[in-house]
């Protein structure tokens, strides 16, 4: 009998009983869309949270103080208090690869404006943070070199946060009170930023940015920042900007253990990993469901020999051979798994693009993990398939034929 | 003439636990080739345990059967499918044919368990079914023929690999009187066309239709009876292969 006959013989069998052909198909459908769609969303995501660090600012270098492992308070007082704007100074100048150093401190603080009254991060920067950050200004001007010589009294709104306090109307040249523990402090918006979306980092469109000078002095009373945001000269200059970075640094506090540099590909290499790992674990779950369906097939598998038990002491009979049944079972295994597995990349595409829609990526289904999904299910219609088979190919002729 | 079945001291012994049937207790016969035999006996007498014996279904418990020279109680099973393939054509009292299969579909299958290609099958399944007279239902199912025409799809299928020896077990005991006498017609027109025919039943009258009746009592033979050779017994219904009276059969 040649293979062709058996998988006529095999389809035409499914093909005599469809819904429970479908049925037994289900788990197998569910299974690989969920792996497919999983997959999806997985590399979506991960092209979505690379594309937001790119976002994040033309080759990026965020230093920060750091507090030892089993140190007390007083240490971390003390290397905090390095972290100054003379500091950053001092590294924009020194270092031949890295540019735009800027101190960043940052509080939580209460913004009024009008009767409206807002929660938001009120961030103390340079002027070249826009460089840094890669962020654009929608309306008015940013912080000028000048706000921060001269403690100027300005602020520039997130998007998000202009839209908060003043709604429709046009915020510069309005007048706002930031309120930072019990002092207040009566501040000019000469700026609104683009809307930038949830970044790495925070939310910059729900924060404020003011002079650095103005925050330090007049605001919060400190003479130490939170932390430094540079820029390297070039993507290629990047690896050599961090090091030049930490070796002023260690120059400076005597130690790698207070500070820490995190460059862009850092990040990216982290958020990588950590997706990679996401994706992973929500495929082996996903996998669980095909080897669930798989276990439908062979029940419905075994359901079908017991029942079509006179079927194949005729086959025997007429001269099957013990083989010819098992391959025709085996077949027919296979091809409600394949065939469920077809289907449900099918599903698996369909979920991917709904979801993609819904997060803001493109729902990608790669290569990869349609073979992956096609081929497990065949696996698993193979493995499950193969009991029943041999269930119906040991069965003896004449018990068979007088089965009723 | 040749030796089709050689049955030396066929024993069949059925372990039930606490009692062992003796359906078999020990049988020995000849069959020659071209022979009509009946194998005749009362109810539980043995005769469908012997018949799947010398059909390659079963193997006896003690004894040997030679089909053709070769023991097929000895074979190995794959070999033992292809003897029920090539040398024995089954036709059963309850039919057996494959219900969701149609007429030609089921005269096809020993035809694709031989390895016959689609096309030849199809051929030789539709000359088949005009040779017993149903040229017109080809494409029926099972449950759209009539009993009398859902045995000669199964005397058809039976036929469909030249077998060398025809085991009917009870033919006509699913069909009345009148299509009962037809198909011991196209069985007897097989006959005379050359082929060995065995036949179970516990009819008389249908065993007479035979040249010879084995008669089988408890699981021993207990006659050997030769009729006086040809056709003694006259066709009860129609006449021959030409004549098949009220079977619808297209010229
Ligand atoms: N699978 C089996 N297990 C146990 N005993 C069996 C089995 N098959 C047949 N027998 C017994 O063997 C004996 C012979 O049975 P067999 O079917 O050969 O009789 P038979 O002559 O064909 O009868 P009938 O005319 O009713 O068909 C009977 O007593 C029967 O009960
Ligand atoms: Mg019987």
């Amino acid at each position: 009998m040649s293979v062709l006959d058996t998988i006529r013989t095999a389809i035409h069998s499914l093909r005599a009983n469809p819904l429970r052909s479908i049925l037994s198909m289900l788990g197998i459908i569910i299974g690989v869309a969920a792996v497919v769609s999983v997959v999806s969303i997985g590399t979506g995501g991960q092209q979505q949270v690379l594309a937001n660090i790119g976002q994040l600012g033309s080759n990026l270098i965020t230093v920060m103080p750091r507090v030892p492992r089993g140190t007390a308070g007083r240490v971390q007082q003390d290397v905090r208090s390095m972290f100054t704007v003379a500091m950053a100074e001092d590294m924009e100048r020194l270092l031949p690869d890295v540019i735009n150093v800027v101190p960043v401190v940052t509080t939580r603080g209460r913004l009024v404006a009008g009767g409206v009254n807002v929660q938001a991060t009120l961030v103390g920067v340079t002027s070249p943070y826009t460089e840094v950050m890669n962020y654009r200004v929608a309306d008015g001007r940013f912080i000028s070199e000048w706000d921060v010589s001269a403690q100027q009294p300005v602020i520039v709104l997130g998007a998000e946060l202009a839209k908060d306090l003043f709604e429709d109307a046009d915020p510069v040249g309005q007048e706002i009170i930031a309120v930072v523990g019990n002092r207040r402090q009566v501040l000019r918006v000469v700026g609104v930023m683009e809307p930038r979306g949830q970044a790495m980092g925070g939310d910059l469109d729900s924060q404020a940015y003011l002079p650095v000078s103005t925050m330090m002095d007049r605001i919060m009373k400190t003479r130490s920042v939170s932390y430094f945001a540079a820029q390297a000269r070039g993507s290629e200059r990047a690896a050599e900007a961090v090091a030049q970075v930490e070796f002023f640094l260690r120059r400076r506090l005597g130690s790698t253990d207070y500070f820490r540099v995190i460059s862009q590909d850092q990040i990216l290499e982290t958020m990588s990993a950590v997706t990679q790992t996401l994706s992973l674990m929500l495929g082996g779950i996903a996998g669980i469901s095909l080897v669930v369906g798989g276990i439908g097939i062979m029940n419905i598998m075994l359901v079908s020999v017991t029942e079509r038990t006179r079927e194949i002491g005729i086959r025997k009979a007429l001269g099957a051979k013990r083989r010819t049944i098992l391959f025709q079972f085996l077949v027919e295994a296979v091809t409600l798994s394949a065939l469920g597995g077809v289907l449900g990349l099918a599903l698996g595409w369909v979920g991917a693009r709904v979801i993609g829609y819904i997060g803001g990526w493109p729902g990608v289904v790669t290569a990869g993990s349609v073979a992956v999904a096609l081929g497990f299910s065949t696996a698993v219609g193979l493995f499950f398939g193969i009991y029943p088979a041999m269930k119906a190919s040991r069965l003896d002729p004449v018990q068979a034929l007088s089965f009723e | 003439m040749a030796v089709m079945f050689a049955a030396r001291e066929v024993r069949k012994v059925y372990d039930m636990g606490t009692v062992q049937v003796h359906a078999l207790r020990g049988v020995s016969f000849e069959i020659e080739q071209g022979e009509m035999v009946a194998i005749m006996g009362p109810s539980g007498s043995g005769k469908s345990t012997l018949m799947q014996i010398m059909g390659a279904l079963d193997k006896p418990t003690g004894g040997a059967v030679f089909l053709d020279g070769e023991d097929i109680t000895t074979a190995p099973d794959d070999r033992l499918a292809e003897i029920r393939n090539r040398k024995i054509g089954f036709v059963f009292q309850q039919f057996n044919l494959l219900p969701r299969l149609t007429a030609v579909e089921n005269v096809e299958l020993p035809l694709m368990y031989a390895g016959v290609g689609r096309a030849e099958r199809r051929r030789r399944a539709i000359e088949l079914l005009e040779r017993v007279g149903l040229g017109h239902r080809l494409h029926h199912r099972p449950n759209e023929l009539s009993g009398g025409q859902k045995q000669r799809v199964a005397i058809a299928r039976a036929l469909a690999n030249n077998p060398a020896v025809i085991l009917a077990d009870e033919p006509t005991g699913a069909l009345d009187s009148r299509t009962g006498a037809e198909i011991m017609a196209l069985l007897k027109e097989l006959h005379a066309q050359g082929n060995t025919v065995v036949i179970v039943t516990h009819d008389r009258e249908i065993a007479s239709h035979a040249e010879r009746i084995i008669h089988i009592r408890d699981g021993l033979i207990v006659e050997d009876e030769r009729l006086s050779a040809g056709r003694k017994k006259p066709y009860t219904a129609g006449d021959g292969p030409s004549g098949q009276g009220g079977s619808g059969a297209a010229s």
